[in-house]
């Protein structure tokens, strides 16, 4: 009897472990874990009540929409504030189609235009060596200090004297060559190990091959974060700076303009926010899962 | 005629010209074609700015018919902004004093979380897809559309929002008094402004550390499994595992998130909207040029002696 109940003593926390799928680990207990995730947890809630609020007042009726004391889970969800919306952009000047297109061509081009150029010049600065190297480099730190709210003058004098207002180069030039995402790939670049390169080179690789072939999918998780980062910007860029012409403007633009409508458009407006805001996050889980392990050093013997 | 033809073809090839560039000049070379399309954009759009501002700061401007018009007239624009205005000098020491909170408590939040997020378990996409979402509505549209719904839920009315404001008032009372508290205790004034700036930031520093947690991430997920194999097998505990593998291998990151924290939380200061304030709303170009541009000089120095402190210790897998 005694020894049996020594036996099951041992083995509770052993099956507590099975249970809950907790790798044993020598110095966190079990506590130790949940309340660093309960910490992450209330630090998550807090992130993310905002998108939850957007989300229940997509589905709300205008009666619960102006409720007070106000809710925040939605209790009879309708899509009547889609609808509404789409009444609304059926009878604007432009197709709403025209719209989205100015987006996705704005918006696609601008980020992979950007992760090609910043990659590609990454690549020198982190692994050549060549005069101005860092001259160059800091200079790329120094612009990303400079606040584009100040320098809106002299960029819209650019802007003008390359010929390009009022087209979709307007915003796709200056997003490609934005100092942040040279920055960042700069950063992840130096750590792959130069050994890897070297041997590349014996075997005969031409540079570019070695870039494409070896650099790029060693640095997957840097250019997936840069995308991610890029497209982001661009797709909450509302371009009324550049884009004069109607046909021109982006999406945001639109629905910005449904949002400042007032209270009387507060329905459409609370589905503007919802697919504001669904687009981006759907991009950010795509990239998020493919970024899986990158494995810098497996094809070393050191 | 013919005997000419075939004879010039006959002729052996002229031997390749041994090619003047020695190896490190070609691989120069390589590289600055890789960069070539990156700076030619980066000067047109960003170099070209900057140097028209640093033009802007040394005359007076004036907009005439058509465009504007530029008088040089040296420092004089500095000297005002250094020894006359009012509020400049006050502005850039409070945001650099924020700055320099603020990225100190980024770092450390986003790399904890990071750590937290790159562990295996249910959901894990989700949960930092959560952590995210600050920087994804943070756009101008989405901003609009939850400050009115924060108008509805507070019925529209001003005297609820008043309310509010009084209740939050009572709240900063309480704090006040824990204040008092402490520094009779003996506290040093300083540790506890920073302790007091820090908790009533806290929302804003998390919500500004969204870019920061996911390049820690992927910092995370480029360290090879082999070094926390090896690690394993030599007996390592999670504690020295983390100082002695993770720790190393992020740390060039960490000057990356430095930088961007800077960049970030400066270009939100309130000496940055005091000189977009300047040019948009006083329309004295001149002068908002002044400001940002020594706001940045400060700034880029800053960041210039973190920087160098920092990669001191920073280890390079090289």
């Amino acid at each position: 009897m005694y020894m049996k109940k020594t036996i099951t003593k041992m083995n509770k926390p052993k099956l507590r472990r099975r249970l809950f799928h907790i790798e044993k680990r020598v110095n966190r207990s079990a506590a130790g874990n949940g309340l660093l995730f309960t910490l992450m947890a209330i630090c998550g809630v807090f992130m993310a009540l905002p998108l939850v609020m957007v989300v229940n007042n997509a589905l709300k009726p205008l009666d619960e929409l102006f409720q007070f004391p106000p809710k925040i889970f939605v209790r009879s969800p309708t899509l009547e504030n889609f609808s509404d919306l789409f009444v609304l952009m059926s009878d604007s000047w432009v197709p709403f189609s025209r719209y989205i297109l100015n987006t996705v061509i704005i918006t696609g081009f601008g980020t992979t235009g950007h992760v090609i150029f910043a990659s590609l010049a990454a690549y020198p600065l982190a692994k050549h060596d060549f005069k101005g190297k860092n001259l160059l480099f800091s200079m790329v730190v120094l612009s990303m200090m400079f606040s584009w709210t100040v320098t809106q003058i002299p960029n819209y004098m650019i802007i003008t004297w390359l010929g390009i207002n009022n087209t979709y180069l307007a915003l796709i030039l200056p997003a490609t060559a934005y100092g942040m995402g040279l920055y960042l790939m700069r950063q992840f670049m130096e750590q792959i190990p130069d050994s890897i390169i070297e041997a590349a080179r014996i075997s005969g690789a031409s540079e570019f091959r070695i870039f494409w072939q070896i650099i790029m999918p060693n640095v997957k998780p840097a250019w997936l974060t840069l995308a991610i980062f890029q497209f982001q910007t661009l797709w909450g860029n509302t371009g009324y700076l550049f884009l004069r012409s109607e046909e021109l403007k982006p999406l945001q633009y639109a629905m910005q303009f449904i949002t400042l409508g007032g209270v009387h458009r507060a329905g459409a407006a609370a589905a503007v926010g919802f697919i504001l805001a669904a687009i981006p996050i759907t991009f950010f889980l795509i990239c998020q899962s493919n970024i899986l392990e990158t494995m810098t050093t497996s094809g070393m013997k050191d | 005629m013919e005997l000419t033809k075939t004879a010039k073809a006959v002729k052996p090839p002229k031997p390749a010209k041994p090619s003047r560039l020695s190896l490190s000049q070609k691989q120069a070379i390589k590289g600055l074609l890789f960069i070539s399309p990156f700076v030619v954009g980066f000067m047109i759009f960003y170099l070209r700015s900057l140097v028209m501002t640093i033009q802007f700061s040394f005359s007076d401007i004036e907009v005439i018919d058509g465009g504007y018009s530029s008088t040089f007239v040296g420092f004089k624009h500095y000297i005002h902004a250094l020894a006359e205005h009012a509020s400049f000098k006050q502005d850039l020491v409070t945001s650099i004093m924020d700055m320099v909170v603020d990225v100190v408590l980024i770092i450390f939040f986003s790399l904890f979380m990071a750590i937290l997020l790159n562990q295996k378990f249910r959901g894990r996409t989700l949960s930092r897809a959560v952590f995210f979402l600050p920087v994804i509505l943070n756009s101008q549209a989405i901003n609009t559309a939850i400050t009115m719904a924060r108008q509805m839920m507070m019925g529209g009315m001003s005297p609820v929002s008043a309310d509010v404001a009084e209740a939050a008032a009572v709240g900063t009372v309480n704090v006040m008094y824990y204040v008092y508290m402490f520094s009779d205790l003996g506290l040093p004034i300083g540790l506890l402004d920073y302790v007091i700036g820090a908790v009533t930031r806290i929302n804003s520093i998390i919500t500004a550390s969204g870019v920061q947690l996911i390049i820690f991430i992927a910092a995370l997920q480029s360290i090879p499994p082999s070094l926390y194999e090896v690690a394993k097998i030599e007996g390592a505990t999670p504690y020295e595992t983390f100082w002695k593998v993770t720790f190393p291998m992020v740390s060039p990151l960490i000057v990356t998130n430095v930088v961007y924290s800077f960049v970030d939380s400066f270009i939100n200061s309130s000496v940055v909207n005091l000189s977009y304030e300047t040019i948009f709303r006083n329309l004295n170009f001149a002068l908002g040029s002044v400001f940002s541009l020594l706001s940045m000089l400060v700034v880029c120095l800053l960041l210039f002696i973190t920087v160098s402190i920092i990669s001191k210790r920073t280890f390079y897998y090289n």
